[in-house]
């Protein structure tokens, strides 16, 4: 239990239910039922990429591809929808796009041995020029209708596709803390040499993440394309950026092998939430990436100093008890002859 | 086969790349080998030449500042909200210019203080200083103020602050003599950077950072005032880079050099610079610039749409370093099996001997 008080998540946590009270203060709009269940609406697509995200950085890995694989895998979406693919065939169709995506740049990163980062910064430009390539640069507008239906049918006034989308956060929380297999992410972050002495499959680990990392984009073109019921350009543009943001908000060590599921939810969360309070709080959009901006620096800032007081108070309780030590020792000599 | 050795260099390499370049597109179509063509066509990626300079330095050190993407909107802007405040030119420019300075030095600050991952520091201050940009102008019109110039807000939306003076706008579209003034700012910001670099006990700081920080600390180096320092040069370069984009265009605009992150990046380490810092320099960064921009500029003129673009410079980042990695393998299989012959031969000869 103190544990999980103490955790980074908690503390997002904590801030994200003060912001909200905070701004309830001065809207109460802010508290109504069908405000909370938008904004954790609008959060499903971000809260995807973010736990893809969160594979690769456990593992120590970056990957800044994940939106323009989610514009990719929009984009065969959208083409498989249009030519008459029948929906579950579709979304399959748009996983597998974002695996195959993610497969491209671990033959780079585990392979060849590229920097995860210039080899995905290089993917995102090669998966966005694809994108506008295979669309020859236009909006894919003819999607059926029938997708838009996964996103205004709601139980329990809940549009599926939240409940679909926390019912693959459950799973994933469950199978990575139970599965013996799903330790390897943590353990090749932690110690990559160390995790290869134990024999582990350390380069099976880091192709396994950065293809989850492109199935998670695929799940999270299929939420946006459900939600705004058409393919523009821009699908995921920016959004690789705020999937990183959100993930080491939520206390992903960008250092590998520590980090959970929760703490990319609960930063995606975070991080999508401030932009609808500006809202409530009638500040114009355009201060949205200011105030994210700020609050990931703070966070990582304080998160630094909290570590900082930790580690010095255990330095003067070691030297204390070491000179505890010496002096019992030296006592020790004066009586002993 | 031996080179000498500044032949074998990676700079050299580069400069034939530029050569061939060149040479091969003008064979494509001749028009692209005009000389003023060449000179002018700097001036569509200058701004990303110039920005690079400063962060070669900053990755030389091991770090990285993908926060000057929103420096260059940030100084851009302050320059223009300045200038409608009625500032003189001269003063607008200044006050941008250290806008981008302090905006670096924030960088360099936080970077120095905390053991926090510049990737994950500047990410948040790529989204602050663009956010503080695009914010700026709303919150002074808030205040009363007339942030939007001339033209109101509607006109602010589409094309920026405008009806910057001619004095200003010639640093991005004039020209003295047959070169053009955006090439002469970005050579004077590459000749500053590589006499920082190699010329001044802070550079070679910089290269000892990468090398070991923790060395270098030990060694007496002032590490955190050395990070400071170069993270507010990067910050003054994007600003620069902002400013000649800003003349360039004629118009100040909060979202400029946004999408140059890829190419800065790609610079960088295609001039190169490791990531993983400890080496680099300004001159292979320049000279990727220059063979990056005449790619693009080459494949339009070609008719390849600039879609298609990214995916090749995106392609020729991940060929380059992969060409490096192999080769240094090749290299490092070499020494091993020169060190094998040797030693064979050494214990032969011993064994020969009676």
């Amino acid at each position: 239990m103190m544990r999980i008080l103490k955790s980074r998540e908690f503390l997002v946590l904590v801030l994200l239910g003060v912001m909200i009270l905070g701004v309830a203060t001065v809207n109460r709009a802010v508290l109504y039922p069908i405000t909370l269940i938008n904004i954790l609406n609008s959060s499903i697509f971000l809260i995807l990429l973010a736990i893809g995200q969160m594979f690769v950085i456990l593992t120590r890995g970056i990957d800044v591809s994940v939106g323009a694989i989610a514009g990719i895998a929009a984009v065969i979406f959208g083409f498989a929808l249009n030519g008459g693919v029948p929906l579950p065939l579709a979304m399959l169709a748009a996983m597998l796009t974002g695996v195959l995506a993610g497969a491209v740049n671990a033959v780079g990163v585990v392979l060849v041995g590229i920097p995860p980062i210039i080899m995905t910064l290089s993917t995102l430009g090669i998966f966005r020029g694809l994108m506008r390539v295979l669309t020859g640069g236009s909006w894919i507008e003819q999607v059926p209708q029938s997708i838009k239906a996964m996103s205004v049918t709601r139980v329990l006034s809940v549009p599926i596709l939240v409940w679909a989308t926390a019912a693959v956060i459950i799973v994933a929380a469950i199978l990575l803390a139970r599965i013996k297999a799903a330790r390897s992410f943590y353990a090749v972050g932690d110690n990559r040499e160390g995790a290869y002495l134990l024999g582990l499959n350390v380069a099976g680990t880091e192709f396994a993440a950065y293809a989850l990392s492109g199935l998670f984009a695929g799940m999270a073109a299929i939420v946006f394309v459900a939600q705004i019921g058409f393919v523009p350009m821009q699908t995921g543009q920016g959004q690789e950026l705020k999937a990183i943001a959100a993930v080491v908000l939520g206390g992903v060590s960008l250092m590998g092998g520590t980090g959970n599921i929760w703490s990319a939810v609960i930063g995606a969360l975070f991080l999508t939430t401030v932009d609808s309070m500006m809202i409530f709080l009638h500040v114009p959009g355009s201060w949205n990436n200011a105030v994210a901006g700020a609050v990931l620096l703070a966070v990582v800032v304080a998160d630094y100093l909290i570590r900082r007081t930790v580690r010095n108070r255990q330095l003067v309780l070691r030297a204390a008890e070491l000179r505890r030590a010496d002096a019992d020792a030296a006592l020790g000599r004066e009586v002993a002859p | 086969m031996t080179l000498p050795g500044w032949l074998r260099s990676w700079e050299a390499m580069l400069a034939v790349a530029l050569v061939v370049e060149i040479a091969v597109l003008g064979m494509i179509s001749p028009a692209f080998l005009n000389i003023e063509n060449l000179l002018f066509s700097t001036s569509d990626f200058a701004h990303v030449i110039i920005a690079a300079v400063g962060l070669t330095l900053v990755v030389i050190t091991g770090g990285i500042d993908i926060s000057g993407v929103s420096v260059m909107g940030l100084a851009s802007i302050v320059m223009g909200l300045a200038f409608v405040a009625g500032a003189p030119i001269g003063l607008a420019v200044a006050v941008a210019l250290a806008t981008g300075l302090g905006a670096g030095a924030f960088n360099g600050v936080v970077v120095a203080r905390t053991d926090v991952n510049p990737l994950v520091i500047t990410l948040a201050t790529l989204f602050l200083f663009s956010g503080i940009a695009t914010g700026l102008p709303t919150l002074l019109d808030l205040l009363g103020f007339k942030a939007y110039g001339a033209g109101g807000f509607e006109a602010y939306q589409y094309e920026g602050i405008t009806g910057l003076p001619k004095s200003f706008t010639w640093l991005g579209t004039g020209s003295i003599g047959w070169v053009p003034l955006p090439l002469i700012v970005t050579v004077m910001v590459a000749l500053a950077g590589g006499a920082l670099l190699s010329r001044t006990r802070f550079g070679r700081f910089l290269y000892f950072i990468g090398v070991s920080a923790d060395v270098a600390r030990f060694t007496g180096v002032p590490v955190r005032r050395t990070l400071i320092l170069v993270y507010a040069f990067n910050g003054l370069c994007a600003a620069i880079a902002g400013l000649v984009l800003t003349a360039y265009f004629t118009s100040a605009r909060s979202d400029l050099g946004s999408e140059a992150l890829l190419n800065i990046i790609t610079a960088v380490v295609l001039g190169g610079t490791s990531i993983q810092g400890g080496s680099g320099s300004v001159l292979g960064t320049f000279l990727a610039g220059l063979v990056l921009g005449y790619l693009r500029q080459g494949l339009l003129a070609l008719g390849i749409t600039s879609d298609v673009v990214p995916v090749i410079i995106g392609a020729l980042l991940v060929g380059s370093v992969a060409l490096k990695i192999g080769s240094a393998a090749l290299a490092m299989n070499r020494a091993n099996r020169n060190a094998l012959e040797t030693g064979r031969r050494a214990v032969e000869e011993t064994v020969a001997r009676p």
